[in-house]
Formats: C-alpha cells, sequence, structure tokens
C-alpha cells in the first residue's frame, strides 16, 4: 500500500479511529490497538467538576497516535474557531477535524459554517479536515482555500447504513488534490471496502467498532478490509461487463 | 466570600482560599494539568502560563478536557 499522505505527513494506516462510544478505556485502548491506526479522534468537552476521574486521554498513548480533536457540538463557525483554539492549547497541536452540526437530529453539516470557520482557521495556522456533506463543489471551495483533505460523509454519523453517496463521493475523489477521507455512516468492513476501492484515500470509522460485540477484533476487520479495499484499487478492478466472458480457452472440448 | 465562575457554576470560596492562580485552581480541583484547557473571561491560558495566570474574585472560567468522541 501507498502512504497516506496529509499536510506533509506520512502514515501506513489507511483507519483513521474515532474514540467515542466505547464502554471503558481499556476497550478503546486494545481496539485502537488492534486497528492499526495511526490518527485517532477526540473531542473536547467542559471538565465534570463532580466527576474528574472521567478521563479518557489517560488510556490513549500520545506517542502513538497523533491525537484529533474535533469541533463536535460546534453549531457555528464562532463556536468551531473558539474549540479548534482550546484543543490547540490542550494538545499543543495544530490538526482539527472540523465539524458544525447545528441539527441535533441527523448531525449533518452545515456548509456555509463550515466553510466560514475553515476559511479562519487555515489562516491562523491550523491544519483543517473538513467534516462535510458529499458535497463536489464544497469540496473544491474548501481544498482551493487550503485544508489538509476533505471529509466527506457515506450516510448519517452513526447510522451504519455505509454508502449513501456513491455518485458525489466518485466526483469528489475524481476533482480532490486534497486526500479524501470518508467519514460517518460506515457501519461494516465491506462498506468501508467500497470506499477505498473507489479510490478513497482514508476511512474514519467510530461507532462501528466502539459498539460491536468485540470491538478489538471488528478493529482488525476493518483494518484488513481498508488494506484489501486500497490494495484493490491500487491495482486496479478488471472491466465489469453484461455479459458472461469465458475464464476457461473455449478450445479443445472433448467432442467431434 | 470569594466567587469564581467555573464551567457555567459559581463556586464560593472562604476567604484566603481563593485559588491565585490558574494552577493552584486545577490543583484544588484535583484536575491534572496537563490534560486540560482553560478559558478565563473568554481568553485562552496557554498551559505553560497556567502558573503565571492570577485570579481574582468574579471571573468566569472554562476548563475543559477531552473525552471520547468522533
Amino acid at each position: 500500500m501507498d502512504k497516506l499522505v496529509i499536510a506533509g505527513k506520512e502514515f501506513n494506516s489507511r483507519l483513521l479511529v474515532g474514540t467515542g462510544k466505547f464502554a471503558s478505556p481499556e476497550v478503546m485502548a486494545e481496539a485502537l490497538e488492534k486497528s492499526g491506526a495511526e490518527i485517532v479522534t477526540v473531542a473536547l468537552r467542559r471538565v465534570d467538576i463532580e466527576n474528574k476521574n472521567d478521563d479518557t486521554l489517560r488510556a490513549i498513548d500520545v506517542k502513538k497516535y497523533l491525537l484529533l480533536p474535533n469541533t463536535s457540538g460546534a453549531r457555528d463557525a464562532e463556536e468551531a474557531v473558539r474549540l479548534s483554539k482550546l484543543a490547540r492549547a490542550a494538545t499543543g497541536i495544530n490538526w482539527v477535524k472540523l465539524e458544525v452540526t447545528p441539527d441535533p437530529y441527523y448531525l449533518l453539516p452545515d456548509p456555509i459554517e463550515t466553510l466560514k470557520a475553515a476559511e479562519i482557521l487555515v489562516k491562523d495556522g491550523f491544519i483543517v479536515l473538513p467534516y462535510i456533506n458529499a458535497d463536489p463543489v464544497l469540496s473544491k471551495r474548501l481544498q482551493d482555500i487550503g485544508t489538509a483533505t476533505v471529509m466527506p460523509l457515506g450516510s448519517p454519523i452513526g447510522s451504519n447504513q455505509g454508502i449513501k453517496t456513491r455518485a458525489a463521493l466518485e466526483i469528489i475523489i475524481e476533482q480532490a488534490n486534497v486526500p479524501v477521507v470518508v467519514d460517518a455512516g460506515l457501519g461494516l468492513p465491506s462498506h468501508a471496502a467500497e470506499a477505498m476501492e473507489m479510490g478513497a484515500d482514508a476511512v474514519l470509522i467510530n461507532t462501528a467498532i466502539a459498539t460491536a460485540n468485540e470491538p478489538s477484533r471488528m478493529a482488525e476487520a476493518f483494518k484488513l478490509a481498508v488494506e484489501a479495499g486500497r490494495t484493490a484499487y491500487e491495482a486496479g478492478a478488471a472491466v465489469s461487463g453484461k455479459n458472461a466472458n469465458a475464464s476457461s480457452p473455449l478450445t479443445g472440448f472433448l467432442r467431434e | 466570600m470569594k466567587v469564581l465562575k467555573i464551567n457555567g457554576v459559581e463556586k464560593q470560596f472562604p476567604a484566603g482560599r481563593l485559588p491565585s492562580t490558574v494552577a493552584e485552581l486545577l490543583e484544588q480541583l484535583d484536575i491534572t494539568e496537563a490534560t486540560a484547557a482553560a478559558e478565563v473571561d473568554g481568553e485562552i491560558v496557554e498551559r505553560k502560563k497556567f502558573a503565571e495566570t492570577k485570579l481574582r474574585t468574579g471571573q468566569s472560567i472554562e476548563l475543559v478536557r477531552f473525552v471520547g468522541g468522533g
């Protein structure tokens, strides 16, 4: 497999993993290990003064993984920029997964506020990975202003529906000059393989791993699927057609 | 009584017990400094400045840290 390069940084793994919804920090740590992921997302929230032991970060080896803070919970550009700056103050790194999702029901990203926030953050020196709907025009606008990737969704966050945006994703991948990370909605390893076969540069998985019966085994399954899908893409798919095309010779039969 | 508004909730401190810096506040609340970020009256305080950023009564403080997320 080729290496994944985001903002000049090389990664061997093309699977990004989210850290939400795991039953315990230990289960999460084991799943991260098995996934082979090198980039893991985290969210930023107020410290619960009454319950100070809710420290997820202690289970993540920050020397091993690049922490990618998200701006989840932001309802507009202003909130997303504030969260990004707080995350930078907390990690000392300037990578951010930008997400602006004012609609609590489908959690679909707001394209206008996302573009606005991305412009501000790129100017401020952030490496911006924006979560977006599968919108080819928005993808171009974002890469033009200097985002490090685009992260179009396959289907709504946490829905496990798989790729419902195939036609638009194909256009995004064709036009992209930054890595395309398919994020959200991928529920099975086959969904991840499908995205990779299409030419996506990476996928981000959280719910499908975290809420599986055995998260660490599911993490491994996603790892294998991403590697299979990517290798198939690099190998170049055979042509599909309507009619049968015999695999065995059509000569030398034992008759006449 | 001295007061700090922490994450939207007013917290009272007996006279003389108001933490004098962000670092001292985190220590009093038993929060690991290395994983937290702070805002004082809307201004982000860099972690290396926790120890030198003075607090006074009436200020509004946000303390955040990372949790699991996708």
